[in-house]
């Protein structure tokens, strides 16, 4: 058997079969990047935050786009080789094709590497953060920051990974687990931190799973170590007991209602209904019968709330038993003391895995799998070894809606009262914002009533501080010997390029962000209460990152795909060329109209999401 | 059963594939459409399952359940996911979750599309396989890993997803986050299991319409091709382009849960268990649903246009008279799959949309009643002057009009968003869309089997069974929907366990107009409950049926034992690898029954007309002939 | 299609000029967006820059599908085939589009949050 019109096209559609099928399959690509635009649309509308507008450093995605431009070229220059029979030229052309995509891929990678490392925070005013985390040091270390702060070693955990200063710290005096849901890695982490600080985990009390006088069942003694065995056998012997309770009481509660259907209070006859409410002779028959259809249904729904498990009996081993005669003690709980070491046993937190909301002062805090550790909190600042961005946009926007001045709201935000080295940024920042003003009216003048400026500084030049401005005013800061010697006298901005003051990027600063080692950036040690919610530059920020990484992601995966298929045109497609070039051709041809969607979506993904 | 024998002497010249390649993964449509049936048969068998649970939990609240309902689990399972015996009403959700989605995505539109399009479609065009066997083979066993894994999240710490079949976010999206590894949680797998199942359908989709476009036998144009053709042409765009938009948005929902994003999380959501969440919110609810909608209204005409494909066969085969209306119906069904696409929304009045936005998918809803109506008026007047042959697929084709066309008709009064207002998440749309589901759909595609399976097997099915099987489910099928209506215009809601007991405990002298009309309805659960299981009961016939028949049943007579016209009769029986023992060529239209001019009352596609005939259409149309699509 | 040797070395000409076009209206989108003297409208991003960076997206767009993808000589078929995703994609963006932005103001629930989502 043989499918026709697989090389040759049929001849009243003019197609091979291929032809068509990657017609369909663009087709559908097409649903599925409208339905993703779709949703880009929707959020940025219905965004109730300021969208980040131009936020992505430009020159990466613009290479990107040469690159991809450049292989669809390429791609198209192969298959007409093909098409004329040009071996040679074909791999040339092709490799160049797959070798942009692997570039392409490459600058993909930096750039999503670069945002995973940057971390950001919402504090419960709105104010956003930007920076990057400190590593946990020995204690004194942090005294001193900049160049010398990094040279002490990180403290490491049990598994040896340095520490964020990102956690929420606590010392359990007791760890309550919930024998249902057991997560081992956990467990793990809890015993090997236990183990370096050389505290104990025992048993708070006993677990016995027996009925009185009975012993076949296990039974756990108070002050067995706490290990990922133990917590497994008694997870076993409870969902054992759990099991045979649940099943004694099925039985019971089938015979209670088997009781409750032959008592005669149950009768649900109209006889019966006629006999509670004997004086229905006025009400017309259809009344009756709606009145009947409600009583029978309260009755009813009513019923259950009468049937009593544990009154019924039933004969088990020859004699009439209750369930109290057959039920087995249950433990869902495994409660752990911790008796402590040399050193303070305390655990490091994933901040999404405690879902306790934090307030200072804490004494019980339960964690995602349902454990619940007892004790004190430990410190759980947020420590910011480089600030790199501040923006007031959020706060501004809240503070608006509430007809605030939003002056006013961003002097009485933490960050600005409580940190004088960013009270003085922001009061720079104000003074470049002001030049910045008369530069754009000395250049564009007013509208025709003469009052209004013609261009005004948008809304995230007033409100935002990036990394190129931060390090401007710490760079002042530096030169002037601290922050309180300098003044808005020393701010200058660059004439016709319309920003805020700011430090001029380096290239290398375009794809790896600023550079550390050469700038000076601020330090700043958020306490855990005025956090909101922090996330790295993932997904998880905001909904454009979301959808940013979701587009570009799948664009990604796509790229990925059409390179495998190509390179196997490129490294494979020798013997289906010796035996037939037009069908190599028909292949590359289809494989590169793929390759072209892929570079059509890119088109409108850049300036969409770096541009606008 | 010279044309059976032919078969396999001519079977014999070519090797002979394995039992794995031949029987697992086989690439010839014939056996993937076989594997898409049995499959689908038992995926609708286990979501039948979950619903008679389900149907326990409504007609006997507070009860525990029956040995004979539960026997099946685990003393573990049940105490993990009963209480004392009892649904409770995160099980209930669990299985009403599950129980829609085994039942559209991998019972129906396997069924009617994988299973009934795989087998018959390349046997009506006269292809000797689809244009890409080895993706066909790829789209059901993707489909299979979907299937699995969806429900393999039953036996699961979580469980299975329990968010409903459309899984709204934020609800979704906050379900089952007490798991630690969000890849081992069910509403997780849910969203894996689906984006594998719409990868699959996707495949699968382009395959048919490559197939139907370009694989087509000589002489079979357009407008000879077969309704049943028309109609997979038409589910296999609706697929290819409703179901990239729901990937997307698994996509993202799958994002949500695993990177903690909020595309359909709002800001400050706080749930009792974790407080505020640790998201950053401004995401929109509401998008999801727009995209899950985009595939979801589409997703009716897939699973209902296989149904009225198959039925569109067997009338004309058994009443011996042409479709009336062929090309009536075929400008109905592009007409009915166009519009498909942009009425989505009125599955969200209820959200607060604006009032334009609302009047533009009123209408276009109200307009897509118009082509539906063409389709089923079009198969009644089919049945007009008929010598009617009560064949079982027949009798199962003619109770599909009726149910359908209540099905269809209960919907135009939820077209309205007036009408929303009150029946809104009721048991009237329950009502409605089951009337179209079930007993119009699955009776469409049950005639479908006993229609083709001769074809299959080379043996007829037992005629008592099948009037065994018949009549009980439809009765049946009738008591458990027909009240659902009632029950849903005097307030009954759809998603109430325990059969909305909690909301009577204060009648019945309460102010509670409502709830006392509930009440005066309430009781219809217990006889719903019992047509439902006595409905299960009525199945057995048609399993025992399908398999016996198989090994004793009536040998056919010829290849054409319905003496239809379409090219899958010219076959041998059972079809080999490749389909035809020679090149098909087309004649004539499909439906040529009764001709005056022939001494047969059927006249198939595939015999050449007699030398010297006068009728010029009756030529093989020449390949130059432009596409018409 | 070109099929023939002679056709595809003039195609090739085309192929070169269109990927110059390419790169000029890359370059071009950039400039409009990052250098003050290009930017129209207001100081910053707005509308404008939008619909002209979406229109300098869509003619790039168009000359990959015209000239690379040849759809500038396709068969009809296929005009239909890639047609059907393109109307309906466009037709979900418009119609999603308009139930968030609806043109009648809806008074019913949540208007006091609204005023949060329109930047001042």
């Amino acid at each position: 058997m043989e499918i026709p019109y697989v090389v040759t096209p049929r001849k009243d559609t003019g197609l091979n079969n291929s032809k068509i099928a990657i017609w369909l399959f663009l087709a559908s690509e097409v649903m599925l990047f409208g339905g993703l635009f779709s949703g880009y649309v929707f959020l940025r509308i219905g965004a109730d935050y300021p969208w980040p507008e131009r936020t992505l450093p430009v020159l990466p995605g613009l290479i990107n786009t040469f690159i991809l431009i450049l292989s669809s070229v390429t791609v198209v220059f192969a298959w007409a080789a093909l098409k004329m029979r040009k071996w040679v030229q074909f791999q040339i052309f092709m490799a160049i094709t797959v070798l942009c995509a692997v570039i392409f891929m490459g600058f993909k990678g930096l750039e999503y590497s670069v945002k995973f490392h940057h971390q950001a925070a919402r504090l419960t005013d709105y104010v956003m953060v930007e920076g990057h985390i400190d590593y946990e040091k020995p204690a004194g270390a942090h005294a001193a920051h900049g160049a010398e702060a990094s040279e002490v070693d990180p403290i490491r955990d049990a598994s040896g990974e340095k520490v964020e200063m990102n956690v929420q710290r606590f010392e359990p005096a007791s760890i309550n687990y919930d024998v249902a849901r057991i997560h081992k890695p956990w467990i793990e982490k809890t015993l090997a931190e236990a183990a370096v600080a050389g505290a104990k985990l025992t048993l708070a009390s006993d677990i016995d799973f027996n009925r009185e006088g009975e012993t076949s069942k296990p039974v756990f003694k108070a002050g067995s170590e706490l290990s990922v065995a133990l917590l497994e056998d008694i997870a076993a012997a409870q969902w054992d007991n759990r099991a045979w309770n649940a099943k004694w009481r099925t039985k019971f509660l089938r015979q209670a209602w088997k009781d409750k259907r032959a008592d005669p209070s149950s009768d649900l006859s109209e006889a019966a209904f006629l006999a509670e409410f004997p004086n229905l002779g006025a009400l017309a028959p259809d009344e009756k019968e709606k009145a009947f259809a409600r009583w029978r249904a309260g009755k009813r729904a009513r019923m259950a709330a009468d049937v009593n498990l544990e009154a019924a009996t039933l004969k088990h081993e020859g004699r009439a038993v209750t369930y109290k005669d057959v039920k087995l003690p249950e433990s869902p709980n495994a409660i752990f003391n911790v008796a402590s070491g040399e050193n303070p046993f305390s655990l490091r937190l994933r901040n999404l895995d405690v879902i306790t909301d934090y307030k200072a002062g804490l004494t019980e805090i339960t964690l995602r799998d349902g454990t619940v550790l007892k004790g004190k909190q430990g410190d759980s600042s947020m420590v910011f070894h480089y600030v790199d961005g501040i923006d007031f946009q959020h706060l501004v926007m809240i503070a608006e809606s509430k007809g605030q001045d939003p002056l006013v709201a961003i002097k009485n935000s933490w960050i600005v009262k409580e940190n004088p080295e960013v009270a003085k940024m922001w009061e720079l920042h104000q003074a470049g914002v002001k030049l910045l003003e008369q530069d754009l009216i000395k250049d564009y003048g007013y509208e025709d009533d003469g009052v209004t400026p013609s261009r005004v500084p948008t809304l995230k030049d007033r409100y935002r501080m990036g990394w190129q401005e931060i390090a401007y005013y710490a760079e002042i800061f530096h030169q002037k010997g601290g922050y309180e010697n300098a003044s808005a006298a020393d701010v200058k901005i660059e004439e016709g390029k319309y920003t805020p003051p700011r430090v001029q990027a380096q290239i290398m600063e375009q794809f790896k962000g600023p550079d550390y080692d050469h700038r000076h950036f601020i330090h700043l040690t958020i306490p855990r209460e005025q956090v909101m919610m922090d996330s790295k530059f993932t997904p998880k920020w905001n909904t454009y990152y979301a959808i940013y990484f979701t587009i570009t992601g799948l664009h990604g995966l796509h790229v990925i795909g059409g390179a495998i298929v190509l390179a196997y045109y490129l490294f494979c497609g020798r013997s289906m060329y010796l035996s037939n070039p037009e069908w190599l051709a028909n292949r590359v041809e289809v494989g590169g109209l793929f390759w072209h969607f892929v570079d059509l979506v890119w088109i409108f993904a850049f300036p969409i999401f770096y541009l606008m | 059963m010279s044309a059976h024998a032919d078969h396999h002497a001519d079977h014999h010249d070519h090797h002979e594939p394995g039992f794995i390649r031949k029987y697992i993964f086989s690439t010839d449509h014939k056996m993937i459409g076989l594997q898409y049936g049995i499959t689908a048969g038992l995926f609708l068998l286990f979501g039948f399952y979950l619903m008679m649970v389900m149907r326990w939990s409504i007609a006997y609240p507070h009860e525990p359940l029956p040995e004979w309902m539960s026997w099946m689990f685990s003393d573990t399972w049940k105490s993990r996911w009963l209480q004392d015996g009892k649904v409770t009403g995160e099980t209930y959700n669990m299985f009403g979750a599950m129980h829609g989605t085994i039942m559209v995505f991998l019972g129906v539109v396997p069924l009617g599309f994988g299973a009934f399009g795989n087998y018959v479609t390349p046997l009506q065009i006269g292809a000797p396989d689809m244009a890409f066997p080895k993706l066909n083979m790829m789209s059901y066993w993707i489909y299979l890993a979907g299937g699995l894994i969806m429900c393999a999240s039953f036996f699961m710490e979580s469980g299975a997803a329990k968010s409903g079949w459309t899984n709204y976010s934020p609800l979704a999206g906050v379900a089952d986050a007490q798991y630690v590894n969000q890849w081992l949680a069910g509403q997780t797998q849910w969203l894996i299991g689906l984006v594998l199942l719409i990868t699959s359908s996707l495949l699968g989709s382009v395959n048919f319409i490559t197939t139907i476009i370009n694989l087509r036998a000589r002489g079979l144009t357009w407008m000879r091709m077969p309704f049943f053709v028309w109609a997979m042409l038409v589910t296999g765009f609706l697929l290819l382009l409703a179901f990239p938009p729901l990937e997307a948005a698994g996509i993202m929902q799958l994002m949500d849960r695993v990177a903690h994003s909020s595309f359909f999380m709002p800001s400050g959501l706080v749930t009792k268990a974790e407080g505020l969440l640790e998201i950053s919110g401004g995401g929109s609810p509401l998008l999801f649903q727009h995209l899950f909608w985009f595939l979801g209204h589409p997703e009716v005409y897939v699973l209902l246009l296989p149904a009225i494909a198959c039925v569109a066969e067997i009338i004309p085969a058994n009443t011996r008279k042409p479709l009336w209306g062929y090309k009536g119906m075929v400008y109905g069904v592009l007409v009915l799959g166009f519009l498909s696409f942009i009425v989505w929304a009125h599955h969200m009045y209820m959200t607060g949309m604006g009032p334009a936005i609302s009047t533009w998918f009123q209408t276009t809803t109200v307009l897509i009643s118009v082509p539906s109506v063409i389709l089923l008026t079009s198969l009644i007047i089919s049945l007009w002057q008929g010598s009617i042959r009560f064949t079982p697929a027949m009798i199962w084709a003619l109770a599909f009009l009726p149910m359908f066309g209540i099905g269809g008709l209960t919907g135009l009064p939820l077209a309205f968003n007036l009408v929303g207002l009150h029946l809104h998440d009721t048991y009237y749309v329950i009502g409605h869309f089951h009337y179209v589901v079930a007993p119009g759909i699955l009776f469409g595609l049950f005639a479908g089997v006993y229609h083709w399976y001769p074809k299959i097997t080379g043996r007829y099915m037992s005629r008592t069974l099948s009037h065994l099987h018949f009549w009980p489910s439809l009765i049946c099928m009738n008591l458990i929907f027909f009240p659902m209506l009632t029950q849903g215009m005097a307030g009954f809601h759809r998603r109430w366990y325990n059969g909305g007991d909690a909301y009577l405990a204060k009648l019945p002298d309460s102010a509670n107009v409502f709830g006392s009309t509930v009440a005066e309805h309430i009781d219809l659960n217990i006889l719903m409950s019992w047509a439902a299981w006595f409905m299960a009961l009525a199945q057995l016939p048609f399993l025992v049926n399908m398999v016996i028949s198989k090994f004793i049943g009536k040998k056919v007579e010829s290849d054409n034992p319905w003496n239809a016209t379409t090219l899958e009769w010219a076959t041998p029986t059972p079809p080999g690898h490749g389909n035809f023992t020679t090149e098909p060529v087309v004649y004539r239209g499909p439906y040529e029954y009764s001709r005056p001019d022939h001494d047969e009352d059927y006249l198939p596609q595939w015999v050449a007309p007699k030398r010297g005939a006068t009728e010029t259409e009756e030529t093989p149309s020449p390949e130059e002939k432009p596409a018409a699509h | 299609m070109a099929d023939s040797a002679e056709d595809i070395k003039k195609a090739i000409r085309t192929y070169l000029i269109v990927g110059g076009i390419l790169f000029a209206g890359t370059v071009a989108t950039v400039l409009v967006a990052t250098v003050p003297m290009f930017d129209i409208g207001r100081h910053g991003f707005d509308h404008w820059d939008m619909w002209l960076g979406l229109a300098i997206a869509t003619t790039k767009a168009s000359f990959v599908a015209m000239v690379f993808m040849h759809l500038n000589h396709e068969k009809k078929a296929v005009y239909w085939l890639f047609a059907s995703g393109i109307i309906f994609a466009i037709a979900m963006v418009i119609l999603i589009f308009g139930a968030k932005a609806d043109p009648i103001e809806y008074k019913g629930f949540g208007q006091g949050d609204a005023s949060i989502g329109t930047t001042p």
